[in-house]
């Protein structure tokens, strides 16, 4: 995956130190895969936003233990991507109990328009294990072997979600067609 | 389908992405500026000697007969709870659920794991009964918005403030001017349900249909349904009554009264008992979500001093649970019911009491918390509830 390399280990120097405009440039340079990395997984807007805030917000918490010879990024969407998928596995399983209209599910965001938007509703049709290692592979470009290490999975099973997954994807791709 | 598309799809921002970072990175500043910086961490050993020194020290002191005087008058100043060793922040909540807190910048919501979100500059905030919305208030704006600060829906009145959403989730009480509405939980239907009332917050009836208790400005208790806004009953004025507060089973209705009583009544009306305080003037009073527990405060002008005392309606015995010097605020009951959060301005601090055996937790630096950054004087601020039954709400962080 691709990083920050010394600018990311000097300002979470920085941020250590108590530089809180290292700690804002740290957030900047990683919120925006970490949301969009959350939101794939979950695709409710709101609950994106809470899981990388969180997210970020445990960055802070353990900031001072964190060792600056190790990436930022991979600690962080190790966070998102197991929340996330803790989530998604969580609403489904509120949704069997849904209430009335006024306290239910929040609408869901707006979908992206065209060909993005049947890949990303073929994407929200996975299993929540699915969609992290799609997400963690093609937008936060990890390899199998970093997923596996990542998630504390066996490379075997990443292979195979991601294998599971894209053919899922592309079978509905067919389908629609 | 090709793996370069799923990498355009990936490539894309996401709905709200960068509104949401603007707002997030509020948070992550706020945690930031309010977290013990690392320097502080190297110094532990330094700071553990002292320690050890001072406890040396007073131990020294304890053995003989004028350092014992010395401690027990320390000990009555302080109090005899069993304090646990002050928290320098708010890391974690002692029970299940989230924290609505009313700060100068706005409310925060506060999750079990200590995590924050500010969601605007709001003046007045509640939550909905499932802590799935937050109703707020700033200046003539009534706002319906998420936990996560997405605004739903929004009206406008005169001033407003004090709102309460409904058990069921389907009315929002509020005060506009001097005047009480109800408006529907999407924004609908808003009608007036009585002028001339006062400030302190009106309380609906749980397990009954949108029934609702206020206080209007001569001192007198109504009871109103208010999809027909009929009055089901009222009280003489009394002076100086406040706080209407239902019991969980929505049998017991009690208020505060200017002489220092607390009146228990009936739902249907007619007053069951009036219990008279310890000495002092009752500022808060509550009803626990589970049983038919009460907690009041009180503050004693003589000795400057608070105490909370926690009441049975049935068995009207009341006992002490905490005191400390300045006034406590802010009784707010966990949702299982067995802590009480109270908020100690003068000690800059919130504590959590467990009702049963009188446990305190307590946190310090709560101004700065809710205010970071703030520049000069910082205002403490109020808690505005502490969300939800088990089942439901939001799920785990």
């Amino acid at each position: 995956m691709a990083g920050y390399g010394r600018d990311e280990r000097a300002w979470v120097r920085g941020a250590q130190a108590g530089s809180a405009s290292d700690l804002e440039a740290l957030f900047r340079a990683h919120w925006p895969r970490a949301y969009r990395a959350a939101y794939l997984v979950v695709h409710d807007a709101a609950a994106a936003e809470d899981i990388a805030q969180e997210a970020f917000l445990a960055a802070v918490r353990a900031l001072d233990r964190f060792d600056r010879r190790r990436p930022f990024g991979p600690w962080l969407h190790r966070i998102v991507v197991n929340r996330a998928v803790d989530w998604a596995r969580a609403r489904a399983l509120r949704r069997e109990v849904a209430g009335d209209a006024l306290e239910g599910e929040p609408a869901l965001a707006p979908a992206p328009a065209g060909d993005a938007a049947g890949l990303a509703s073929r994407l929200a049709e996975l299993p929540p294990d699915q969609r992290a290692v799609i997400v963690l592979r093609y937008l936060l470009e990890y390899t199998p072997g970093e997923i596996a290490d990542l998630l504390e999975l066996p490379r075997g099973t990443v292979n195979s979600r991601l294998r599971r997954g894209l053919d899922r994807m592309a079978a509905g791709l067919e389908e629609e067609a | 389908m090709t793996e370069e598309q799923l990498r355009e799809l990936c490539a894309q921002p996401a709905p709200g992405e960068e509104a949401a970072g603007e707002r997030s990175l509020g948070a992550v500043q706020a945690a930031y500026a309010s977290r013990e910086p690392g320097r502080a961490r190297r110094r532990l050993p330094i700071r553990a000697a002292l320690v050890l020194a001072a406890c040396a020290a007073v131990a020294a002191v304890a053995v003989t007969p004028p350092g014992r005087a010395v401690l027990g008058r320390l000990r009555d100043a302080v109090g005899r709870e069993r304090v646990t060793p002050s928290r320098p922040a708010l890391v974690s909540l002692p029970a299940p659920g989230r924290l609505l807190v009313l700060s100068a910048r706005g409310p925060w919501v506060v999750r079990q794991d200590g995590s924050k979100r500010l969601l605007g500059a709001y003046e007045d905030a509640s939550w909905s009964p499932h802590g799935l919305f937050v109703v707020a208030t700033r200046g003539r704006s009534l706002v319906a918005l998420t936990p996560a600060g997405v605004i739903r829906w929004s009206l406008s009145r005169k001033p407003v403030s004090r709102p309460r959403w409904s058990p069921d989730g389907f009315r929002i009480a509020y005060r506009s001017g001097t005047n009480l509405r109800v408006v529907a939980g999407d924004g609908t239907e808003d009608r007036l349900i009585a002028q001339r009332v006062t400030h302190t917050p009106p309380a609906w009836r749980p397990g009954a249909r949108h029934v609702l208790a206020f206080v209007d400005r001569l001192g007198s208790l109504h009871v109103v349904d208010t999809d027909s806004t009929e009055e089901l009953w009222v009280t003489e004025a009394v002076p100086g009554t406040r706080q209407p507060t239902w019991s969980a089973d929505g049998k017991l209705l009690a208020v505060l009264t200017g002489d220092n009583i607390v009146r228990l009544f009936h739902a249907g009306g007619g007053l069951i008992q009036a219990l008279a305080l310890p000495s002092g003037v009752a500022s808060d009073l509550s009803f626990a979500p589970v049983d038919r527990s009460f907690a009041v405060a009180l503050f004693r002008p003589a000795t400057r001093r608070s105490i909370v005392v926690v009441g049975d309606a049935d068995t009207v015995g009341i006992r002490r649970l905490f005191g400390g010097g300045g006034r406590l605020r802010g009784l707010t009951w966990s949702p299982d019911g067995r802590w009480l959060l109270l908020a100690w301005p003068a000690a800059d601090q919130l504590i959590f009491v467990r009702v049963a055996d009188r446990k305190v937790v307590a946190v310090s630096n709560v101004a700065r918390e809710f205010d970071p950054g703030g520049i000069g004087p910082v205002a403490f601020p109020r808690l505005a509830g502490w969300c939800c039954p088990q089942g439901s709400g939001l799920p785990p962080g």
